[in-house]
Order: structure tokens, then C-alpha cells, then sequence
């Protein structure tokens, strides 16, 4: 199982998302990316992130997106 | 069909396709940003059908229809059982890595849309060694609100308005507010713009174009050395470009971007003629 930033890392290899606090803000992560990482986190966390927390707010640092996860059922 | 009158609306939407869906599919990717200008304008539209909800975006005389799916099968099934389809002038956008093995667009083209254009995203990377600005380079200015219809003309005249989202006269004005849009004039005519969004350590090239009379008087490379100059800190460039467009292709080869495998496959349906 890959970690987060792993993932994270293979979507946008440019950027230090450890160096960020906000991926969106940042530029680092637009909507495709976003989408992009929800099905690779479903796959790879084997859960199903809700429609409603699909919502930028989720994905601004590993903090968030780790949040995200563990309210999705992930075992982290 | 109903009108879309709040952001909550498209994320319930959203909610009720996505929940237990593993095989879930879409082609709609939204930015929070851009869906609240559309419902603000009163532009997006939704149709709900069992495990699948669409979106209808205008643009001009025509729609963009966008999809959510819990599956593949579901997609299939709702999107030929919608009316719109049949009657309006549709377009619909799917955005794919190359050589992704499954991907869906055999499915559209089995419901009726055909291939229209294909665009590749490119990407250079901000730390790459950008070309900076010569001393005997025409220096670009911010548009201001006195060029948006020149603008606007110009993007209409030698850009794609089913292939390559054309903005609407508000968001060029709004881009001109936010100093998103560069131009070089010759006397009194704009010869040259370059539109762009910047958000933090990212920026996209939306739309570069010199005037077929101003060619060849490197009013093009200005703008493209102003605009990197402006964006030392920047860390990735991106632009879509018409895959086929050879010469475009070449042109931002030289500056450094190189295809990153994201294509976008513009399909329309019968509505819209050859």
C-alpha cells in the first residue's frame, strides 16, 4: 500500500507538498488532480470517499487528507 | 432538466451517485471557484437519473454535458435515455491519460457523439532555465477594460469555441480585472495577448495569439519572455494545445513544455454539423 504522499508525489512530481500547507491555494493540486487522487485513495485505501467531502477543504495538506481518510474507514 | 441555484445542490448531487459506487465514473471534475460563477449566471443545469446525474452547462448556442456514473453500465443505459441529447447541440469533454486501457470514450461514441478535436496538455516546469526578456523586446501591457472587446473578438476569431472553452465577455473582463491578460498593441490595435491564470506556485496559459498581419515581427516571443520574467516563482507552467497543431506544438516545445499524457477528447453530437 502506497502512503499519501507517495500518491501524492506521482500525481504532481514538481512539487514538495511536505513543504505546503495549503495544496490548493498552492496551486499544487487542481480539480482533475483532486479527482485523480480521490480514486487512486478509494483504490489503494480501499474505501469510497463521499460525494460531500470531495471538497477542497480535504485535500489541503497530508493533515487534512489524512482526516479525510480515517472518516472514510481507512486503517492508516 | 432543472436549473442548478446552489453549490450544495451539485455536491448532494454528487453524494447520492458516488456513495458505494467503486466503479464510479465522471467527466466532471469541478472547481468550486468556476461552478459558483456558473450558478451564479444561471448556467448549469441537472438531470438526475437512477445512479447517474448530468450537468448542462451553456456556452453560446450551445451545451457542455458533463456526467457522474456509478458505473460504466449505468452510464451507458441514462445517457441514451436523455432527451436533451437528442434535441440539442451537445459537446462533452473527456479528459484521459494516453494509453489508458479502459478508458471511456467508446462508450460516448457509442451513444452518438463523434470525435471533434483532441487536445494534449503541456507542462514545463518553473524551475527549468526560462527564456527572459530581451532588451529589444516590445514590452507587453496589462489589458485593460477599454480592450476587452477587442480581446473577446480576437479569441472568437482564431480559437475553437466547441474545442477550447472560449471565456464569455464577463470572464474576459474579469480576467482583465485580475491582470490575466497581457497584450502588445500596434498603434492603436492590439496585435498580441497572452490570457493566463495564475494561483499560487501554478500558472496556466490559457490563450497566446499574434494577429495573422503582425506575424513574424516577434511580438509572440515578447509576450511569452514578459510573461515568464513575471513568473519567477512559479513552479509549473501548464497549457492545452490543439494536438494537432503541429506548429503550436513546436512553439511551445521551444519554450520548454513537453506533453504530460493528459489528453482532452472533444466529442459532439449530431446536433452540431460537420
Amino acid at each position: 500500500m502506497k502512503t499519501v504522499a507517495e500518491i501524492l508525489k506521482e500525481i504532481r512530481p514538481e512539487f514538495d507538498f511536505a513543504a505546503s500547507k495549503d495544496y490548493i491555494a498552492n496551486g499544487m493540486l487542481d480539480s482533475f488532480d483532486v479527482m485523480t487522487l480521490v480514486s487512486t485513495l478509494d483504490k489503494n485505501f480501499d474505501i469510497s470517499i463521499q460525494g460531500v467531502d470531495i471538497v477542497p477543504e480535504n485535500f489541503r495538506n497530508l493533515e487534512t487528507i489524512g482526516a479525510l481518510l480515517r472518516k472514510s474507514g481507512a486503517k492508516l | 432538466m432543472q436549473r442548478v441555484d446552489t453549490i450544495g445542490a451539485v455536491f448532494a448531487a454528487l453524494q447520492q451517485v458516488k456513495t458505494d459506487a467503486p466503479a464510479y465514473c465522471a467527466n466532471f471534475f469541478p472547481a468550486p471557484q468556476k461552478l459558483e460563477r456558473w450558478i451564479d449566471q444561471g448556467e448549469l443545469f441537472l438531470e438526475f437519473s437512477p445512479g447517474a446525474v448530468f450537468f448542462f452547462k451553456m456556452d453560446r448556442e450551445f451545451w457542455r454535458i458533463y456526467f457522474c456514473a456509478a458505473n460504466r453500465d449505468v452510464l451507458r443505459r441514462q445517457f441514451m435515455s436523455l432527451t436533451a441529447v437528442k434535441t440539442e447541440p451537445m459537446v462533452i469533454d473527456m479528459l484521459e491519460y494516453e494509453s489508458t486501457p479502459d478508458g471511456l470514450l467508446p462508450l460516448i461514441e457509442s451513444i452518438g457523439f463523434r470525435r471533434y478535436a483532441k487536445l494534449c496538455r503541456l507542462t514545463c516546469p518553473g524551475s527549468a532555465h526560462l527564456p527572459s526578456s530581451r532588451s529589444d523586446d516590445r514590452q507587453p501591457v496589462y489589458a485593460v477594460q477599454e480592450d476587452v472587446p477587442g480581446i473577446f473578438e480576437m479569441l472568437g476569431c482564431y480559437f475553437d469555441r466547441y474545442a477550447e472553452q472560449l471565456p464569455k465577455l464577463s470572464e474576459v473582463e474579469m480576467a482583465v480585472e485580475n491582470r490575466q491578460v497581457s497584450i502588445l498593441k500596434h498603434d492603436q490595435t492590439i496585435a498580441g495577448l497572452l490570457f493566463f491564470e495564475t494561483q499560487g506556485a501554478a500558472s496556466t496559459i490559457r490563450y497566446w495569439l499574434v494577429a495573422e498581419k503582425f506575424r513574424a515581427l516577434h511580438y509572440g516571443s515578447a509576450l511569452m519572455r514578459a510573461y515568464f520574467a513575471a513568473h519567477g516563482a512559479t513552479r509549473r507552467f501548464t497549457l492545452w494545445a490543439m494536438a494537432d497543431n503541429d506548429l503550436a506544438l513546436q512553439k511551445y516545445r521551444h519554450y520548454g513544455f513537453t506533453p504530460d499524457r493528459l489528453t482532452d477528447h472533444v466529442l459532439v453530437n449530431e446536433r452540431i454539423p460537420e
